[in-house]
């Protein structure tokens, strides 16, 4: 081992390991808890803010979630059940913030799992999760990389479900042969441009024109969009905007007069929409986030209890918030809950090995397969089958349900051609 | 004698305050006392009449100047400190030759203008600058000892020792320039501007000499934040954290050095300590906001009004004896 560490030098991973080791004993908090406490999980994500629809939907359908589980008498661990609770932190999509947040969840809540959106924020949370050794989620698996080890992205790996859309359009609309994309250029839209740039080639879609990537801090969408329709394409896709982006933009084809397909990552608070333009318009529009009414749902295979109840329940509470992250975490509560049974244990490093057991994780959608070594270094993200959702009279409903590694075996050699492009795999990040 | 004494009780205050607090709140504290250096270099900018919407993104060229050769170049990290404020002063130097074609609104409008640039500039080119996701793996300060103190710079404590000690003799150096000739001069070029003119001052070099020092220390508080948290990007030097530095200003008042200090401590700890305690997390902008519309309206010179009316008031109290006889 020594005379390894010294032929190959003293790397910052071997340092981090090596720190990580020698501190987990004085850093990690007690994990044992007492028969019958309450297991705290910690909810590090944005609450306020721009970023907030992609954190505080989510919290709130925790805690439908939470309440759910707690009703049928907790999580069943070693020694018995135990309640859950979540403790939250908003963090601000700030990673000092989050830094912070996870400071007070690990050290001074004594949570035992903490969620987070990632992004921007996840770096300055990495010291804290490799002192500690704590389990940390993501839903964006771009965080990943070969030093991540305590992270994963069981849920939304974002942006690689996108290519389900893009096929099921291909093969369901072969008419279509045409398309251009806009997307806002930061850290989640690109690596979503080079997706769809490796989706539309793979299905045989040309795109007429470079990705037209426009500053986060546009508000005037109008040039943008006349921009996107010179060349009469026969797709507008509108990548992973955000909704203040999703909503203009659509709002702009319609007054211009688009009469094609529009396709995006997702529709968020798409009633909206409907609202600002028209049912017909939005008639056909692809995405990629259910609502969790469908009754598609109700299948065998899907891994989300009650779907439908939950999504009622969560209207009911919460009307007109439900968004594509309502579910997310919940969903990643689901799989650390039978990780946790399974480990019979809170522990961290327990949990983790119990949620990786034999290469395969329940998702939601379905069975799914731990992965990632090519686009991220290290096989923490849990891919299987992900929904193409589409907009029939007026409401989001599931189509099919599309294998990602499928999409992946045979055409995994463009998107890794397009990642590179874009500067997105993991040894390109600085 | 006294005033030893003062300071001495000051830095055994200081030094046992993280102990007296949470670990979260140890966090906090960095942070509050790189914010510290960062408001009060500001002032400094607004003793000449200017006030810029810069300031930040002059920050953030710190932050990347440090990160940047401390990472590629293997620079020790105070080195990269030192060099990042050198860096943003150098970058200010540059910028004040086209802002200074302007004063008042039109030179915070150009200031606004040329923090995008640089910010846009930071974006585009993700070759040295890491692009929208900025960098990462930023070299921590490197741990050590002095004995009695073994200084592990990931724990807060450590780090706010370290970050207090460069900002206590950023604040000196600050309060030094200010009670100097040169800063005298500054508030002659403001107040008095065409006397100081008629007095053979050269308004502009005073102007960018104070913009230069600004932004030099602004620079350093910059490099701070980039070796603590370990990662930057773009969007952490925009210009919504420059409205909470103008809000910390504003709320403090800016007639005295430590007007707008006291405006960044009492509303950080409301806003990360107290509202958040309170259970209030999700309603912070906006109790945030009506405080500071309230503070505006009931109190338009500022904190540090409270304390010099306590201040006034017992220089009177010990001059009626005097009067008496």
């Amino acid at each position: 081992m020594i005379a390894k560490a010294l032929r190959g030098g003293f790397s910052r991973r071997m340092f981090l390991k090596s720190s990580a080791v020698t501190a987990l004993g004085a850093a990690l908090p007690n994990m044992t808890l007492a028969a019958g406490e309450t297991i705290k999980i910690g909810f590090l994500a944005p609450l306020t803010g721009p970023v907030s629809a992609w954190g505080k939907p989510g919290l709130d359908g925790c805690t439908i979630w939470a309440e759910r589980v707690n009703a049928e008498g907790g999580i069943k661990l070693e020694d018995g059940e135990h309640k859950i609770e979540f403790v939250a932190y908003d963090n601000e999509y700030d990673p000092a913030k989050a830094r912070t947040g996870a400071t007070k969840l690990i050290r001074e809540d004594g949570v035992s799992f903490v969620m987070m959106l990632g992004g921007d924020t996840w770096p300055g949370v990495q010291p804290v999760a490799d002192r500690t050794g704590m389990l940390f989620s993501t839903l964006l698996p771009s965080d990943l990389s070969p030093d991540t080890t305590t992270l994963v992205a069981p849920t939304e790996v974002h942006p690689i479900y996108i290519v389900t859309g893009v096929q099921w359009l291909a093969e369901n609309r072969p008419e279509l042969k045409t398309a251009v994309m806009c997307a806002q250029d930061d850290a989640l839209g690109l690596p979503s441009v080079a997706t769809y740039l490796a989706a539309f080639e793979a299905a045989g879609i040309e795109m007429q024109d470079d990705p037209l990537l426009f500053d986060p801090a546009t508000t005037d969408f109008a040039p943008v969009v006349t921009r996107l329709l010179s060349s009469n394409p026969d797709i507008v896709c509108l990548d992973t905007c955000y909704s203040d982006y999703v909503h203009p933009i659509c709002t702009q084809l319609f007054l211009q007069g688009f009469k094609g397909q529009i396709i995006s990552a997702t529709a968020d608070f798409y009633d909206q929409m409907i609202a600002k333009t028209s049912k017909e318009f939005m008639e056909g529009f692809i995405f990629q986030f259910p609502d969790f009414d469908d009754p598609a749902l109700n299948a065998e295979h899907i891994n989300f209890p009650d779907a439908n109840g939950f999504y009622t329940e969560y209207n009911k509470r919460y009307p007109g918030q439900w968004g594509a992250v309502s579910w997310e975490y919940a969903s990643i509560m689901e799989l650390w809950k039978l990780a946790a049974e399974k480990a019979g244990s809170v522990d961290p490093e327990a949990v983790l090995a119990a949620m990786q057991e034999g290469g395969k994780g329940q998702h939601a959608f379905g069975e799914a397969s731990w992965w990632g070594e090519e686009l991220f270094g290290i096989d923490h993200a849990l891919v299987g089958d992900w929904p193409v959702v589409m907009i029939e009279d007026g409401k989001a409903r599931i189509k099919a349900f599309v294998s990602i590694p499928d999409w992946y075996d045979q055409h995994g050699d463009l998107l890794i051609k397009y990642m590179t492009k874009y500067d997105q795999m993991w040894s390109q990040r600085s | 004698m006294r005033n030893i004494f003062i300071w001495t009780v000051i830095a055994a205050i200081l030094f046992a305050l993280p102990n007296l607090l949470s670990f979260s709140q140890q966090e906090v504290l960095v942070f509050l006392t790189i914010n510290i250096l960062v408001v009060a270099s500001y002032r400094l900018l607004t003793l000449t009449g200017e006030w810029s919407l810069g300031h930040v993104v002059i920050m953030g060229v710190g932050a990347y100047a440090s990160a940047m050769l401390t990472k590629s170049s293997g620079l020790y990290v105070p080195l990269g400190i030192v060099m990042g404020g050198v860096v943003a002063g150098l970058t200010a130097l540059a910028l004040s030759y086209p802002l200074f074609r302007m004063k008042g609104f039109y030179f915070l409008i150009g200031s606004f203008a040329a923090g995008e640039i640089i910010r846009l500039l930071w974006k585009r080119f993700r070759e040295p600058f890491g692009g929208t996701k900025g960098i990462k793996g930023i070299d921590p300060m490197p741990d050590f000892s002095v004995g009695f103190y073994d200084f592990d710079f990931f724990e807060p404590t450590s780090y706010f020792y370290f970050s207090a000690i460069v900002v206590a003799i950023c604040l000196w150096i600050l309060w030094r320039i200010e009670k100097s000739p040169i800063g005298l001069t500054f508030q002659a070029v403001h107040w008095q501007d065409k006397l100081a003119q008629a007095s053979g001052v050269n308004l502009r070099a005073y102007r960018t000499l104070a913009f230069v020092i600004a932004s030099g220390f602004a620079g350093i508080a910059g490099a701070l934040l980039a070796h603590y948290i370990g990662t930057i990007n773009p969007n952490s030097f925009d210009v919504e954290v420059m409205v909470f530095v103008l809000t910390w200003a504003i709320v403090g008042g800016t007639s005295t050095f430590y007007g707008p200090i006291l405006g960044c401590v009492v509303l950080t700890i409301l806003n990360e300590v107290v509202l958040r305690e309170l259970g209030l997390e999700q309603t912070r902008p906006l109790i945030y906001g009506l405080i500071l519309i309230l503070s505006i309206l009931f109190m338009p010179n500022g904190l540090e009004s409270i304390v010099q009316k306590f201040t006034r008031q017992k220089e009177r109290r010990s001059l009626r004896p005097e009067e008496a006889k």
